[in-house]
């Protein structure tokens, strides 16, 4: 079916609409790295030129080397861009904040007074985004219920100072995927990551450590998964990561009691996300990964496999 | 050919534009509070699903039942769209005694129509609390699964169905050829 979506005359469409919004004036891209953000600069970028400036945030709540990887990912597209690092003021604003969606809403806030103040250094009255149609599906209104608050709708304040453009809207993540082919974009395969990033793998309070547990859990994930993949032992799931939970269990380290963190480990099979189903990854994987968390990554002592399709789940676990 | 579907808050409201237009039809969402002229001319009308729980909270499905009601082209009823098709033609919904989320199999009772050319049983993806306890007078069952009587229906003298899973949605085994059968239905009209 998907053979029907027009990238090429999506693209041409999507430059000009671009252009014709922001006329003469100049325009920020929120780029994260990911697919949309990065395709959505791509765009903005044939349709504005070097009135276009990226802004990549570092909240401090990235994966391990994606700061550096999407670094190099922007320079190699030619897009300006810059990197402003901010990691105190996201932690600072999480501390003591345990609910999923006072999470995902403060961190939207945080990321807009972001642009909003490299907006105004540029010169920009737009801020163009990657925002797709899940985005904006789950983050409700009117009829349709809140799942959950993305953070580029749900932090948007009522009143904003900038215009968005938002070129990626009508479309789900294969259909993404398909403009970024064409466009040559290399991220076009990368594994969807969600912008409020290992906050919402942190379930319970955001703190440094719990980030750098989820961190070292996340990376031990994909480096096993995507090895086994590449030896065929398995296929590549659509999206694959580590969630730290906020409960402890009770283990044993050299005959000695422990109570410890408990990571879960969630893979799933989707085309677009908006319906998944749990991967089925071999036995010998999951051992590789339980036995490399336990041993490498600092006080956790249990890892459980998340067999949850979505719906009743969702993929992230906030 | 032009069918446009009839928004009630579904999480999936926008998945069954995306069928359509892949579809080759024309296609547009539109609120469930649309006054039925404006969409007199259409060739076919599909009815979302949505957060509303029909049987307590039927005022949040705007003009729906003037749709049914009015419509001289066939109408799709999915999940919350179904559900209330049958509540307003003379039929029942309720809380269902074991919702569904997620993978269900479907057991197909009548071919004709939505199901033509597809499998017995097939497995399909479900999100509902509530669902079809008693048809409309002059409907037939077409399907059922084994935690719910009535996943799809149809009327007898009119080209009125309904659904209660998700053919929109790609975990669905089939979901576009159900569309393509609703499909021949607006096109022979």
């Amino acid at each position: 079916m998907s053979s029907v979506f027009d990238a090429k005359g999506f693209i041409e469409e999507q430059v000009a609409a671009i252009r014709a919004a922001v006329g003469e004036g100049r325009a920020i891209i929120a780029c994260s790295g990911g697919v949309d953000s990065t395709t959505a600069a791509v765009l903005a970028s044939r349709a504005l030129g070097d009135r276009l400036l990226g802004v990549y945030v570092d909240t401090g709540l990235m994966r391990k080397g994606e700061t550096e990887q999407v670094s190099k990912t922007l320079k190699s597209l030619r897009v300006t861009s810059k990197v402003v690092h901010t990691a105190d003021t996201f932690f600072g604003a999480l501390k003591g904040v345990t609910d999923p969606e006072r999470k995902r809403t403060i961190i939207g806030e945080k990321f807009i007074e972001v642009f909003e103040r490299e907006a105004e250094g540029f010169r920009a009255g737009f801020l163009v985004q990657g925002t797709i149609a899940p985005d904006w599906i789950e983050s409700g209104g009117q009829l349709r219920d809140r799942i959950k608050t993305h953070h580029n709708v749900g932090g948007l304040p009522a009143v904003m100072k900038l215009k968005l453009v938002e070129p990626l809207r009508d479309l789900y993540k294969d259909e993404v995927r398909q403009v970024a082919r064409a466009l040559g974009v290399s991220v076009s395969e990368r594994q969807p990551f969600p912008g409020p990033a290992l906050a919402v793998r942190c379930l319970g309070e955001v703190t440094p450590e719990a980030v750098e547990i989820v961190r070292a859990a996340c990376a031990i994930v994909e480096e096993e998964i995507e090895a086994a993949a590449k030896a065929g032992a398995m296929s590549l799931p659509w999206q694959y990561f580590a969630v730290l939970l906020p409960l402890k269990s009770v283990g044993v380290h050299g005959d000695l009691r422990v109570y410890g963190r408990i990571v879960a480990l969630r893979a799933v099979e989707s085309v677009d996300g908006m319906t998944a189903a749990y991967s089925r990854i071999p036995h010998e994987v999951l051992d590789r990964i339980s036995v490399r968390i336990t041993n490498e990554v600092r006080d956790v002592n249990r890892v459980v496999y998340d067999v949850s399709n979505k719906p009743p789940a969702t993929i992230e676990w906030e | 050919m032009r069918v446009y579907v009839v928004d009630n808050g579904g999480q999936w409201t926008h998945r069954e534009w995306r069928v359509l237009t892949y579809l080759g039809v024309e296609s547009k969402i539109v609120p469930n509070t649309t006054p039925f002229d404006e969409i007199a001319d259409v060739d076919g009308l599909v009815l979302s699903g949505g957060a509303p729980r029909v049987g307590v909270d039927a005022s949040a499905m705007g003009r729906n039942g003037e749709y049914i009601d009015r419509a001289d082209f066939p109408v799709l009823g999915i999940c919350a769209g179904h559900q209330f098709m049958a509540l307003h033609l003379g039929g029942d919904a309720k809380p269902s005694k074991v919702p569904e989320f997620g993978k269900a199999r479907l057991v197909v009772d009548k071919h004709d129509t939505l199901f033509d050319g597809l499998p017995g049983t097939f497995d399909v993806w479900e999100s509902h609390n509530d669902e079809v306890a008693a048809l409309p007078p002059d409907f037939e069952r077409l399907a059922h699964s084994e935690n719910c009587g009535v996943q799809a229906m149809r009327s007898l003298k009119r080209p009125l169905f309904g659904v209660q899973f998700h053919p929109e949605v790609e975990h669905t085994q089939f979901g576009s050829e159900i569309f393509k059968n609703f499909l021949k239905v607006c096109e022979a009209r």
